[in-house]
């Protein structure tokens, strides 16, 4: 097991490298000159030049690549020249949010898919089977900001239970920090369990044929247990995998969810970033998310190991 | 009381529900096994043998897709009846089974132990750790080699004949009364096959353990049973004790199945005799004796109705043949001839020098 997680870890090292390249390169490969973009079309040439300097847009690149990363791998991903403060501290300042909003999305949808995927495959070609269908239909094709937006009408204009809009940190308290989270978490969640309900349910259909399940039933077990112990941990896989996927996409930052709920996360802070061309932030944001997007197919990795030991002991 | 009934399968009828209707699986069968006895049931695929083993222990899926009629009894009550709460205290404790395939049967995230240890715990009100010494103990009288540490194992770290042994232990767990095993060798190559079956054999004589063998190998029923029951898309066709089936087969069917086994005695010029065609689906079932269209003995009466279950009065095998006794007669006749050609063929290679020789010249 301790192999297999080095040999993971190590794995890493290289695709780390080849995506700080690419994320270093877009800079460059969008049109126009930083510098230029930033201070506007008013901008004289000795105060383009001055900020070219600044910046070491004037080097070799693979020099300026040799820096960035550098000290970027000391935790320095430059300063924001908007914000006047250290891309490190703009992006720990946004994570909060959208690392709580990602986590509570992820419980919801979890909470949904996995008992309601399980009980459609069940009683697949029953009714529960066939709301999971209609359910998942109407997850898919609503958009997350269309629910939101219902969400708020209901519960934050009509019945007044929640804030339309907002963010508090935990520190304030875990209600008024949750009592904006909640509507948000919902749509997102909503959307993202009818994205993993399809998986356990399909997933548990193809377990449910195979022939240690028979084994299982002529031993005299009940169903309950062989439905969550021989075919939950071996449906787990696929399960784990599109569970790992949607919340590497969430961490990312639900930019539109975020917007429509004023919540000051990272997905927000890539779009204003973008509109106000803040390209040390744009760099090290999407260097880190691409970061955090590795390290949880990494974690699903491991979890695979410990599902199933033939993984372990493979490779 | 060797002639005790232990199990007792009386016109059952297992129903598949699809989507273009109602078809039986298993259409009226009857057969028995007593107490210590080996019974084997033979067909080829499709001919209803592994749903009748599987309606024994009511293993299909009644919610969806499945119904039964008749009746099946066993230690004095009747499976069909009883209510799933009572059939899981009869599986795996009372009747256990093994399967075709060992590859799939165990689960991969367990270990083997894990795996025999909760069949023990399930019926059986002892600590943890007295099971996993049971659980020790049955690999080890599976013939499995250092059971201390392979009870430790998961199942890809074991062959396929290991596999089987471990369902076998499985099986054993409870010291039930009855094992079914639903094509057991199968998937396992011929010298593992021999294996498992003389570790069936003498558990079935140690244990005292009744056996239903499900096959489509007449060698391995001809080695290990005492009766046989021939199935032939979802009715029994020949029933009889081994001795006598050997001896006088008398369902053109059995005896075509009789033909396709390789013998050891026979021209090894000679291609393999198979049966013609295949078993037709259940959707086009023949009106008359289902056998008809495969028979090379059929007449019109055989395609308009349907033979009876009937007792052979000189054998006392029960067969499913309106032509039963004219057909044994001809077979034995042509035993008799193959089994002089045979013996003037060796005589004359061997003056040849050698059989070997002869063959490949």
């Amino acid at each position: 097991m301790t192999a297999f997680i080095v040999k993971r870890v190590l794995s890493l090292i290289p695709i780390l490298f080849i995506m700080s390249v690419i994320v270093f390169l877009i800079i460059y490969l969008i049109p126009g000159d930083p510098a230029r973009v930033m201070l506007g079309d008013g901008a004289d040439e000795a105060t383009i030049q001055q900020l070219r300097a600044n910046m070491g847009l004037d080097q070799p690149l693979i020099l300026q690549y040799g820096q960035w990363m550098g000290s970027a791998l000391q935790g320095d991903l430059g300063d924001s020249y908007f914000l006047k403060k250290s891309v490190s501290a703009v992006i720990g300042e946004h994570l909060q949010p959208t690392l709580s909003l990602a986590l509570l999305a992820e419980l919801i949808a979890i909470a949904i898919a996995l008992p309601f995927g399980i009980w459609a495959a069940v009683n697949r070609g029953g009714w529960a089977d066939k709301a999971l269908t209609a359910y998942t239909l109407l997850g898919i094709t609503i958009p997350g900001f269309l629910l939101s937006m219902f969400l708020v009408l209901l519960f934050a204009v009509q019945l007044k239970w929640l804030p339309v809009s907002g963010y508090a940190p935990i520190s304030d308290g875990l209600w008024n920090f949750l009592k904006f989270l909640i509507l948000p978490g919902v749509s997102v969640g909503v959307v993202m369990s009818s994205v993993i309900a399809r998986i356990v349910r399909s997933s548990f259909l193809e377990v449910m044929n195979q022939g240690y399940v028979k084994t299982a039933r002529s031993k005299g077990l009940r169903e309950r247990s062989i439905v969550y112990k021989h075919i939950l941990r071996n449906a787990l896989i696929p399960i784990l995998t599109v569970i790992g996927g949607t919340f590497g996409t969430l961490l990312a930052g639900a930019a539109v969810v975020e917007s429509i709920f004023n919540i000051p996360g990272l997905g927000q802070l890539l779009v204003h970033s973008v509109s106000r061309r803040d390209y040390t932030v744009i760099q090290g944001l999407v260097l880190f998310i691409a970061f955090t997007y590795v390290l949880v197919n990494l974690v699903v990795d491991l979890l695979y190991a410990v599902v199933d030991p033939r993984i372990r002991l493979n490779k | 009381m060797p002639e005790e009934l232990l199990l007792e399968v009386k016109a059952l009828r297992t129903y598949f529900h699809t989507a273009r209707g109602k078809l039986a699986a298993v259409d009226g069968v009857s057969f028995d096994v007593k107490r210590g006895e080996i019974v084997g049931v033979v067909g080829e695929s499709g001919c209803g043998k592994s749903v009748t083993a599987q309606s024994v222990l009511r293993l299909l899926d009644e919610k969806h897709d499945v119904s039964y009629e008749g009746e099946i009894r066993f230690a004095g009550s009747n499976l069909l009846e009883l209510k799933q709460r009572q059939m899981r205290e009869i599986r795996g404790n009372e009747i256990a089974m093994i399967f075709q395939d060992p590859l799939s049967s165990l689960n991969p995230v367990y270990t083997i132990g894990e795996q025999i240890i909760e069949a023990i715990m399930l019926h059986q009100k002892i600590r943890r750790k007295e099971a996993v010494r049971k659980a020790i103990e049955l690999l080890r009288l599976t013939g499995i080699p250092s059971p201390e540490q392979r009870v430790w194992e998961y199942p890809h770290q074991l062959s396929g004949g290991m596999r089987q042994r471990v369902m076998i232990a499985i099986a054993l767990a409870c010291e039930p009364q009855l094992l079914i095993a639903d094509e057991p060798t199968t998937a396992l190559d011929v010298t593992i096959q021999a294996q498992m079956m003389e570790l069936i054999t003498e558990l079935n004589r140690k244990l005292a353990m009744s056996v239903l063998l499900i096959t489509h190998d007449l060698g391995v029923v001809a080695e290990t049973c005492q009766r046989v029951v021939v199935m032939y898309l979802g009715q029994v066709v020949e029933m009889a004790d081994v001795a006598s089936l050997f001896a006088r087969p008398l369902h053109p069917y059995t005896i075509g199945l009789m033909g396709a086994i390789p013998r050891m005695d026979s021209d090894r010029t000679q291609d393999l005799q198979a049966i013609e065609g295949s078993v037709p689906s259940l959707l086009n079932v023949p009106s008359g004796c289902r056998f008809a269209p495969r028979c090379a003995y059929a007449d019109e009466q055989c395609r308009q109705h349907m033979p009876e279950l009937k007792r052979d009065a000189a054998s006392g095998t029960m067969v499913r043949c309106w032509h039963a006794g004219t057909l044994a007669e001809a077979f034995e006749a042509t035993e008799a001839a193959i089994a002089t050609e045979t013996s003037e063929a060796a005589e004359r290679a061997e003056e040849k020098g050698g059989v070997q020789h002869a063959i490949y010249p």
